[in-house]
């Protein structure tokens, strides 16, 4: 009897815990979207709760008028198709050659592959820069930021794809070839189907990278009008201090919103995706 | 037809090693080369070959901090996986724990929101509605208790420990998951074998789960320090913002080699401490993996 209640207690006091812990860890989160919904400007007195006193939507009707949120949105969406686009054309075709192929000089392309993924993008910024104001200029050009962000996530693309890649048995394309599929129709008809979860988690995190990179683009990028929605933010809070908090912490969770719907999505997928296989052996 | 069937296959990279090589390899060797000039806002154009020179003040002049920063990054490197680890194993345990059945999936989506949010956003929504001095949520309360305000971003270990606290709140998410994971994939006999032995709480932790999950956790583990070793936005955004500078005076290699050239334009210098770094990053990469390719041989 008193192991029964011994059992109850603990188990109180673990609902307790993570209750408590979890309420802590969105403390940042609620007090944004909080603050983003008040009307009054109670943010400076000391009274504060987590419900707003006098709820109103002017902060995020601010954000759609006073700040060209609608025009870094669509730059945003540009750059990441594009990169997405970019970086899976060439992205895939290489990965299914180091999966599949054999040929001089793979593996130590692979493991440059992997020693410049460990290369922080920020530290050749200045080089980029310099190369990218020289004779051909391409600085405050989106083309500019899409060859950038291309490059990063291409190696990404390769690495991650070819893993998964390896991961796929290659009877299937065998029986193919025997039935006279020729490569290009063995790539796009069974093993980019059978690739579909790991494609959408790559595509997924590409978008989601270019989404919210803010140094490249907030360095390279002049004038509000050619801003990404990071770099606009990053701006939006760089400018004023006290005054703009609240029309901030709503730009905030807007931009927030769709990168947590994809994370939520691409979630599924892992679990899903990754268990689901082709075929198995 | 039979050339048809026999593509070679370096075409299918070539694409792909057209982009890397121009716009990662060909900065990262213009980068090597400038590490070797004088170039900075007075010799834009017409910088010099100094050899060796920037490599040297970086190692050997003290004062001009690049060692500093590297111990700074040293520390906030083993602070935050010390740290990361041990709260993420226990709290993964109390997930695990048989006593909670109901809520357990609820609790963790909870625990994984930080992480599906926008890691520059949290971090401006932590200095503003969280460190901020005059309104921010921390003061706020200490004003209602009676207590000063502090400055949470101005002083070096006020400074690193609030980046601390939120470096964990950012990554622990993710650590979580993995070791969660990681104890899922545990057989259950062998704790009900430990129990009949009388084996207790702690020598279950020190024999069973933590030698068993160490190879599961092992290569999220060396991939989280790397990124940690690697911060920039939080130390950046927080202290750095040329707008907004708490003078708290830390700072990573990365951010350091960030200053040295797009605010100080010592470009010359920057780079060599790019190099410097890139160096490190190799090594690392290399000992890690071939560390782990003996563990699997084993």
């Amino acid at each position: 009897m008193s192991k029964k209640n011994k059992e109850i207690l603990i188990k109180i006091l673990i609902h307790g815990f993570f209750i408590l812990f979890a309420f802590i860890t969105l403390i940042p989160i609620l007090y944004a979207v909080s603050v983003s919904f008040n009307g009054s400007n109670s943010i400076v007195s000391s009274d504060f709760s987590f419900i707003p006193k006098n709820l109103t939507f002017n902060n995020y009707l601010k954000v759609f008028k006073e700040e060209p949120l609608l025009t870094w949105a669509s730059n945003t969406l540009i750059l990441a198709i594009v990169t997405l686009l970019v970086s899976l054309s060439v992205g895939i075709p290489a990965a299914y050659a180091f999966s599949r192929k054999r040929f001089k000089g793979s593996k130590s392309l692979q493991k440059s592959l992997i020693l410049l993924n460990a290369f922080p993008s920020i530290l050749s910024m200045f080089a980029i820069w310099y190369l990218m104001s020289g004779p051909i200029p391409l600085v405050n050009t989106h083309i500019g930021l899409i060859l950038i962000y291309s490059g990063t996530m291409g190696i990404f693309t390769i690495i991650n794809l070819k893993g998964y890649f390896d991961t796929i048995p290659v009877a299937l394309e065998e029986a193919a070839r025997i039935d006279g599929a020729n490569e290009f129709q063995i790539v796009l008809k069974i093993l980019l189907p059978l690739s579909r979860p790991a494609i959408i988690v790559t595509g997924m995190m590409i978008v989601i990278f270019v989404w919210n990179e803010y140094i490249f683009s907030s360095t390279f990028m002049t004038g509000e009008e050619n801003y990404t929605l990071a770099g606009g933010l990053y701006g939006l809070q760089a400018g004023e201090m006290s005054g703009s908090w609240p029309v901030f912490a709503a730009a905030s969770i807007i931009i927030s919103i769709p990168v947590l719907i994809i994370f939520l999505k691409v979630q599924k997928y892992m679990t899903s995706g990754l268990t689901v296989g082709g075929v198995k052996e | 037809m039979l050339n048809k069937k026999k593509v070679s296959p370096y075409l299918y990279i070539i694409p792909a090693f057209i982009v890397i090589g121009l716009i990662i390899v060909y900065p990262i060797m213009y980068t090597f080369y400038i590490s070797f000039t004088n170039m900075n806002i007075y010799h834009w154009f017409d910088f010099e070959i100094t050899g060796l020179s920037n490599y040297s003040k970086a190692l050997f002049v003290f004062d001009l901090g690049f060692i500093k920063a590297l111990l700074i990054t040293i520390i906030w490197t083993i602070v935050n996986m010390v740290l990361q680890l041990v709260i993420a194993y226990l709290i993964a345990n109390l997930l695990n724990n048989k006593l909670l059945k109901r809520g357990k999936n609820i609790y963790k989506m909870l625990l994984m929101v930080p992480w599906a949010i926008p890691g520059y956003v949290s971090i401006l929504l932590w200095k503003n509605g969280i460190f901020n001095v005059q309104f921010g949520l921390l003061n706020q309360w200490l004003n209602t208790l009676g207590f000063q305000s502090v400055q949470w971003l101005n002083q070096p270990v006020v400074a690193f420990t609030s980046m601390t606290v939120l470096n964990l709140w950012l990554a622990l998410p993710f650590m979580i998951m993995i070791m969660d994971g990681a104890l899922q994939s545990i057989d259950r006999s062998y704790y009900e074998v430990a129990q009949i032995e009388g084996a207790s709480k702690f020598e279950q932790s020190r024999y069973i789960t933590i030698p068993l999950i160490k190879s599961v956790i092992g290569p999220a583990v060396v991939i989280t320090a790397f990124t940690t070793f690697k911060q920039f936005d939080i130390v950046y955004l927080l202290t750095l913002q040329p707008a907004s500078r708490t003078g708290a005076g830390i700072h990573t290699i990365i951010t350091y080699a960030y200053e040295n050239a797009f605010i100080t334009s010592n470009y010359g210098y920057s780079s060599a401490i790019s190099i410097i770094i890139f160096i490190m990053l190799v090594s690392f990469t290399l000992l890690t993996s071939n560390d782990f390719r003996r563990k699997k041989h084993e």
